[in-house]
């Protein structure tokens, strides 16, 4: 009965990973100071769902300064780090405009998507011109656990996200 | 002091003096230089006017602002281009001002500091295009006149040092005001309100002539207040209930006001009974105080006021001084946060390191002393001050360079004489409680653990508690200690407020490394037997000590944050990242949050009848390259909310309710038996919440930006709500500023405002 147990638990622990989740990110200016703020804004919103190792990525993004150029899915070392190119994401649009991508994922992006340690970035045209230094792009935004959004100056009661209390960390 | 506040005006005067300064500091030019050394002397000049209130003379840099010469600087920028530090100020600088000056002006700044950086002055102008890296040009090593101060000369040309009491004497005695920079005579056209250049004016921000009236230091208006009655130990022990008479209300620091006449079934009534216009040109995070109907104000200048709390009456004023000498918002340096109340004596702490003794009737000086005896370059503070069975208690911002003896201390003085009683040094040193703690830094080497906001006082345990920052350098590799704790700083500190002797500390923080101060309000709290003190630092970590003996409770995390990887549940003690415990100068870290904070000055209030912690907090990452390059983003999660303002249940920390907006919130909370909670924010609104739900009740827009420490007290029976609305200061500001491009507010409307219910008819 034992083994029974420890075996169910055993598949069910192996399993978690395989199940579908849900995940969404906020896309904002990335950093900018007062030399690379007027190129470097916009706003947006992406989703993506984990179905066993397919990762189906969608998104939005408006008001950039400039034609959006390329996206791409990055991993950083934390939540709120930057980090280097993963996979690229399709791009339509111009400073308005739409991001998708489909993949197979190894089981280290798996590890990255589950942590928060991977995020969305678009580039456009003009950001930053003659910025040589710190990552370069637009707007990003890291995918977290689906959660709800707060609407600004509307109360959220009790318990509310926070990404490094919300998302499991190995 | 005067020292700062001297020299922009000096170099102004050099300026309309004209090429003196080339012909009085010799600089090396060599033909192969990249600017002419011209453009170091008006870059010299043009420092010192704009940029060495906050980067200081040296170069060295202070509390926001980085150094612009030695190691840190060279890390930063010798591996990037000339264009690209041009740029940077010329986007950026001087602060909240970036681009306002003319592009000569900007030239002849990088030089400078170029120059000040060993590179030689050669024959042909500054190229600001020049993709010719630093390192390049730039041996880091200053020459011998670089940091000259430019005032000598003109001092000797023109008489008295402007800006010194001798010139204000001349000025108020009839004296012409010194010329305006860019016209004879004061002749030019004048400035927009804003301070900004008219098309086409070429305008010199330091000309006191254009932007401040001529001001009189000394008791401009005396008082003559009657029936005034004394401020008594027991009132502050329990002050009345119509009173505000320190910088939280009571000693535990709760902002929390018994008054329940404004409640949440008639707070949408609310209306402005009356607005008091403040002086401009600085920074002010102010706290009204109010005793029997009057209302103590302090202002840019050290300008103290004595309103008539009911209507706004001026009732005395003193212009302490020394008065602004550039326009716009200042620094996080040049601001007081409480001023205190005992016998019949208001007490002023400047921002210069000044003690006051004003009698509360009249505004006249009964005394005055220094926290450092003017010992110069030492001694600032901003964090106000409490008043402990007769004794005033001030902290201590600006406590000295490395490789000198002096530090950071806590200091009181009798209340009655001024005399100075006890100091209590901030960092540990050899052979005390935590002095090992430093690596194997010498003593003269241990900076920082500056006490910038004022402590608090349990009667009962007679212990004052304070919080101080990090150490200095803040950049844990910069600074030297490897992986020390660096001891007291960012530490909880109890001391016994009769002698100083530190009863306890605790260490929020070890060898902090992102200028993520821990130095702000200790709320003190009961639950039954078990003694409380709460603190909640930058990293957005709410911390609960046992204020008996410093004993860990338990912390909650409050936003995001990726400083930490762990917070020891039996110590308490963080773990940091890896990337930062391997940090190195010349690569990018990510701090959230950032030197913006989590949680920053804007205090929390403990609203006791729902046992409820109401706290400002704000939401914005960094990415910073060593101590010279930050860059902003949102926090990851927060939808663009740079705001929050969450409420907490004090008996075990459990979250009760958060509310987020775009803009930060930029005053403490006051909250009050009313059940409502008031709270100002960047973008200019001040509104009412109802303290048990988060849900705004009422809400106004005021002049700019609503910054300080809001209050609220009786009289005559009425119960009224006053909040200031103001500029300046460090990241509060900082950040928000550039990241909410969306966001416009005057740089004027420094001001005091009263709310109330309307008569009843």
């Amino acid at each position: 009965m034992r083994w029974t147990l420890a075996g169910l638990l055993l598949t069910a622990i192996l399993a978690a990973p395989l199940q579908a989740a849900d995940y969404q990110a906020d896309l904002g200016p990335m950093p900018l100071d007062d030399e690379t703020k007027a190129v470097i804004a916009g706003r947006g919103e992406a989703e993506a769902r984990l179905d066993g190792a397919r990762l189906t990525v969608s998104g939005r993004f408006r008001g950039l300064p400039s034609r959006a150029t390329a996206a791409h899915l990055l991993i950083g070392p934390a939540i709120g780090v930057p980090g280097s190119k993963a996979l690229a994401l399709s791009v339509s649009g111009d400073t308005d405009g739409t991001i998708a991508g489909r993949y197979r994922l190894s089981k280290a992006q798996v590890a990255a998507l589950r942590t928060g340690r991977l995020y969305v970035q678009i580039d456009s045209e003009q950001a930053p011109p003659g910025y040589s230094w710190g990552p370069k792009g637009t707007l990003w935004g890291w995918l977290l656990p689906a959660h709800a959004r707060a609407t600004p100056g509307v109360p959220q009661r009790g318990a509310w996200f926070l990404p490094q209390l919300d998302t499991p960390w190995r | 002091m005067p020292h700062v506040a001297l020299r922009p005006r000096a170099a102004l005067l050099l300026a309309a003096a004209g090429a003196a300064l080339a012909g009085t500091i010799a600089v090396a030019q060599q033909p192969g230089g990249l600017f002419t050394r011209a453009q170091v002397a008006a870059g010299r000049s043009a420092y010192a006017e704009q940029c060495a209130a906050c980067h200081q003379s040296d170069l060295a840099g202070a509390t926001d602002a980085p150094a612009l010469t030695g190691a840190s600087f060279n890390a930063v920028w010798g591996k990037r281009a000339v264009a690209a530090l041009y740029s940077k100020i010329h986007a950026s600088m001087p602060y909240g001002r970036g681009g306002s000056l003319d592009d000569a002006t900007y030239d002849a700044i990088v030089a400078y500091i170029l120059y000040a950086n060993g590179a030689p002055a050669g024959d042909t102008p500054l190229d600001r295009r020049t993709t010719t890296r630093l390192g390049a040009v730039a041996s880091g090593k200053p020459p011998a006149d670089a940091f000259a101060d430019p005032a000598a000369p003109a001092t000797a040309a023109t008489g008295a040092p402007a800006g010194s009491t001798a010139s204000q004497e001349a000025q108020i005695g009839g004296a012409k005001e010194a010329a305006p920079a860019n016209g004879p005579g004061g002749a030019a056209a004048p400035a927009t309100s804003a301070g900004f250049a008219a098309p086409g004016q070429k305008v010199k921000y330091a000309d006191p002539g254009r932007f401040v009236l001529p001001s009189k230091p000394g008791l401009s208006l005396k008082g003559a207040i009657a029936g005034y009655r004394p401020v008594t130990d027991a009132m502050l022990r329990d002050p009345p209930p119509g009173d505000w008479l320190m910088f939280r209300r009571n000693y535990q620091g709760w902002s929390y006001s018994p008054l329940a006449q404004i409640d949440t079934g008639n707070v949408a009534r609310l209306q402005l009974k009356w607005m008091w216009s403040m002086p401009e040109n600085g920074t002010m995070e102010d706290t009204p105080l109010v005793h029997d109907g009057i209302m103590y104000m302090w202002g840019v200048g050290n300008v103290i006021q004595a309103l008539d709390a009911r209507d706004g009456e001026l009732l005395w004023e003193n212009r302490l001084g020394p008065f602004p000498t550039s326009a716009g918002p200042g620094p996080s340096s040049v601001e007081t946060r409480a001023m205190g109340l005992w016998g019949t004596n208001l007490y002023v702490n400047t921002p210069e390191g000044w003690v006051y003794a004003l009698d509360a009737r009249s505004g006249e000086e009964v005394w005055k002393t220094h926290i450092t005896d003017e010992k110069p370059g030492v001694g600032r503070s901003t964090g106000g001050l409490i008043i402990i069975k007769g004794k005033v208690i001030v902290g201590m911002t600006n406590c000295g360079r490395k490789g000198t003896p002096d530090h950071c201390y806590i200091s009181a003085y009798d209340a009655a004489t001024g005399k100075r009683d006890w100091t209590f040094t901030t960092v540990a040193l050899t052979g005390q409680p935590g002095g090992d703690s430093w690596g194997d830094l010498p003593d003269d080497e241990r900076k920082g653990s500056e006490t910038w906001i004022a402590g608090t006082y349990d009667p009962a345990l007679d212990t004052t508690y304070w919080g101080t920052a990090q150490g200095k350098p803040w950049r844990r590799d910069e600074r030297g200690s490897a992986t020390g704790a660096t001891d007291y700083a960012n530490s909880t500190l109890a001391l016994d407020p009769g002698t100083g002797k530190l009863r306890w500390w605790f260490n929020h923080a070890p060898g902090e490394t992102f200028d993520l101060d821990e130095v702000f309000e200790r709320v003190l709290v009961d639950h039954g037997e078990r003694k409380s003190l709460f603190t909640i630092g930058k990293a957005g970590i709410l911390w609960q000590l046992d204020r008996r003996d410093g004993k860990f409770l338990g912390a909650t995390e409050t936003v995001f944050q990726n400083v930490f990887t762990r917070i020891d549940p039996v110590t308490g003690r963080p773990s940091y990242r890896d990337d930062v415990v391997k940090q190195q100068s010349d690569q990018w870290l990510a701090s959230c949050p950032g030197p913006e904070g989590g949680h920053n000055w804007q205090a929390m209030s403990y609203h006791q009848p729902s046992d409820a912690l109401v706290i400002p907090l704000s939401q914005s990452c960094v990415l910073m390259l060593g101590n010279g390059s930050q860059v902003y983003y949102e926090m990851p999660g927060t939808s663009g909310n740079l705001g929050r303002l969450s409420a907490y249940r004090a008996r075990d920390r459990a979250p009760l309710w958060t509310v987020q907006q775009r803009a930060p919130f930029l005053t403490s909370v006051v909250s009050t038996a009313g059940n409502l909670a008031f709270v100002g924010d960047f973008d200019r609104v001040f509104r009412a919440i109802d303290v048990r739900t988060g849900e705004t009740l009422w809400k106004t827009r005021l002049g700019t930006t609503v910054q300080g420490f809001p209050v609220s007290f009786a009289v005559d029976g009425k119960q009224y709500v006053a909040v200031t609305t103001a500029l300046g200061g460090g990241s509060p500001q900082l950040k928000p500023g550039t990241m909410l491009t969306e966001v416009h507010r005057p740089i004027t409307g420094y001001a005091v405002y009263v709310f109330g219910l309307p008569e009843e008819r």
